[in-house]
C-alpha cells in the first residue's frame, strides 16, 4: 500500500492517496445529497488516521468549499435552490456564529468546554434524529392511512409545510417577506432572522458548519420542501466553507495537497449525491438523514466515553461508527441512484 | 446553469471570504481554540523545506513566507478545481444517462 502514500509537506506526514480520495468521495456524496458540509465526519476521520487536529479541522473546510460549488450548481439546475432565503439566512447566521463563538471564548476562560460542547452535540443530534424518525413514521403516507393524509389537506397545510411552520407563518409581525421559489407566500422577516440567528449560534458554539442543523430547520420550521431545503442549505454551507477555507489557510491550518486530493473524490461524490436527489422523494431523504444523524450522535457519545474513561478503544470505535455510517450511507445512495436510473432508462425506452 | 453563473457564484464567494475574516476576527479565535488542545505541543507553524523539492517545496515555501498568498492560492485552487471537476463529472454523468433538469418537489 506504500506506493499509494504521498508526503504532505505542510502537515509533515505521509498519507494514503486512496484513503484521501475515499474520504472525500463519501463526504461529497453525503454533502450533495443532504446539503451538509460533512466536516463533522472528515475532521475525526483525518485525526484518527494521523492528521494533527489543527489540520484536521482546517483542511476539510477547503475541501467542502470546493465540492459545494459543483453541488450548488447542480441543485440550482434542478430548481432546488431558494437564493433569496439562502442570502437572508447567511446574514443572520453570521451574527449567530459570532455570538456563539464569543460565548465559547468566555466559557473557555472558566474551564474545559470540550465536554459541554460534546454533550450539546449528543443531545441535539439525537433529538433531531429521533424527531425526524417520529415525523417519518407518523406522517408518511405509507405508515399513515389515506384518511389521515386527507385530513392533513383539510388542515390546509401547503405541500412541504409542517404544522409548526404554518403556525410560524401565521405570526403577523411586519415587515413580511415571501419566498416564491419555496412556495412561501408571506412570513415575518423577524421569524426568519431569529431562526437563523439560533442556528448560527449553535454552529458557532459547537464549531461546525451547521448544515445538519439548517436542513431540519428549513424543513420543519420554515416549511420548505425537502429537496429545496437541501439545495438552499448548500448555499449556506458554500459561503461558510469559503470563509472557513480562507481564514484557516491564513492561520496555516490547511494542508493544500491533502485538500486538493480529497477534492477530486469529493467533487465526483457531490455530483453523484446531488443527482440521486432526483430519484428519492422528500420523506426518503428525511429518513436517511435521521438515521445518519442518530449514528453521528452515537459516535460523539463514544468519543465522550473515551474522554471520560481514557480508553483508546472508545476513540477508535467512534471513528469506526462515523466512517462506517458514511460508507454505508454513500453505498445506499449510489445503489438507489443506480437502480432508479436503470428503471428510468428502461421505462423511457419502452415509451 | 451556465458557466457564467457558476463563475458569478465563485466570485461572490471569493469576495465574501476576503472581506468577512477581517470583520469577524472573533470566529478566527474560535477556530484556533478548537485546534488549541494539541497546538501548544505539536502544531508547527513553519515547515522544514531542506529536504523538499518540486511542488512540495513550492507549497511549503509559500506556507512559510507569505501566509496571505498561501490563503489566496488555497481558496483559488479549491474553487477552480471544484468547478472544473464538477463540469467534468457532469459530462460523464450525462454520458451515462444521468442528466438532470428541473424536478418536481414531491414529499
Amino acid at each position: 500500500m506504500n506506493i499509494f502514500n504521498i508526503y504532505l509537506p505542510v502537515a509533515g506526514i505521509e498519507f494514503s492517496v486512496l484513503l484521501l480520495i475515499l474520504i472525500g468521495f463519501c463526504v461529497g456524496v453525503l454533502g450533495g445529497f443532504f446539503g451538509v458540509g460533512g466536516g463533522w465526519m472528515i475532521t475525526p476521520a483525518l485525526n484518527i488516521f494521523g492528521f494533527h487536529m489543527a489540520f484536521a479541522i482546517g483542511t476539510p473546510l477547503a475541501d467542502i468549499f470546493g465540492q459545494s460549488i459543483g453541488a450548488v450548481r447542480k441543485h440550482h439546475r434542478m430548481g432546488n435552490v431558494d437564493w433569496k432565503l439562502g442570502f437572508v439566512s447567511i446574514i443572520s447566521s453570521v451574527i449567530g456564529v459570532e455570538i456563539g463563538s464569543r460565548v465559547i471564548l468566555e466559557m473557555e476562560k472558566v474551564g474545559d468546554v470540550g465536554s459541554v460542547v460534546r454533550w450539546c452535540y449528543i443531545v441535539l443530534l439525537s433529538a433531531l434524529g429521533s424527531y425526524m424518525m417520529y415525523d417519518y413514521f407518523s406522517t408518511h403516507p405509507r405508515h399513515k392511512g389515506s384518511a389521515d393524509v386527507s385530513s392533513k389537506s383539510a388542515e390546509k397545510i401547503r405541500p412541504g409545510g409542517t404544522k409548526v411552520s404554518e403556525k410560524l407563518h401565521r405570526i403577523n409581525l411586519p415587515p413580511m417577506i415571501s419566498f416564491p421559489a419555496s412556495g412561501i407566500q408571506g412570513v415575518s422577516v423577524w421569524i426568519i432572522l431569529l431562526v437563523f440567528l439560533i442556528t448560527g449560534f449553535l454552529s458557532g458554539f459547537m464549531g461546525v458548519g451547521g448544515g445538519f442543523i439548517i436542513l431540519p430547520v428549513l424543513v420543519y420550521l420554515i416549511g420548505l420542501p425537502t429537496t429545496i431545503a437541501v439545495g438552499t442549505s448548500l448555499v449556506t454551507v458554500l459561503f461558510t466553507a469559503a470563509y472557513g477555507c480562507f481564514t484557516y489557510a491564513l492561520k496555516g491550518r490547511v494542508e493544500l495537497l491533502a485538500a486538493f486530493i480529497m477534492l477530486i473524490g469529493a467533487s465526483i461524490g457531490a455530483q453523484v449525491g446531488a443527482t440521486a436527489i432526483k430519484y428519492i422523494k422528500g420523506y426518503g431523504i428525511r429518513l436517511l438523514f435521521a438515521i445518519m444523524v442518530i449514528f453521528a450522535s452515537l459516535s460523539v457519545l463514544t468519543e465522550q466515553f473515551y474522554k471520560m474513561a481514557g480508553k483508546h478503544i472508545f476513540q477508535q470505535l467512534a471513528g469506526i461508527v462515523l466512517m462506517g455510517t458514511a460508507l454505508a450511507m454513500s453505498a445506499l445512495i449510489i445503489g438507489k441512484l443506480t437502480l432508479e436510473s436503470r428503471k428510468d432508462g428502461t421505462s423511457s425506452r419502452q415509451n | 446553469m451556465s458557466t457564467t453563473r457558476a463563475l458569478v457564484i465563485l466570485l461572490v464567494s471569493l469576495s465574501f471570504t476576503c472581506v468577512i475574516p477581517v470583520v469577524f476576527t472573533g470566529y478566527n479565535e474560535v477556530c484556533s481554540s478548537e485546534a488549541g488542545s494539541e497546538q501548544s505541543t505539536e502544531f508547527r507553524n513553519k515547515v522544514d523545506t531542506s529536504k523538499l523539492s518540486g511542488i512540495e517545496y513550492l507549497i511549503a515555501d509559500m506556507y512559510n513566507n507569505d501566509r496571505v498568498l498561501y490563503a489566496v492560492v488555497v481558496t483559488l485552487v479549491m474553487a477552480t478545481l471544484g468547478t472544473g471537476m464538477a463540469f467534468l463529472t457532469d459530462l460523464v454523468l450525462k454520458a451515462l444517462g444521468l442528466e438532470v433538469s428541473r424536478i418536481s418537489h414531491k414529499e
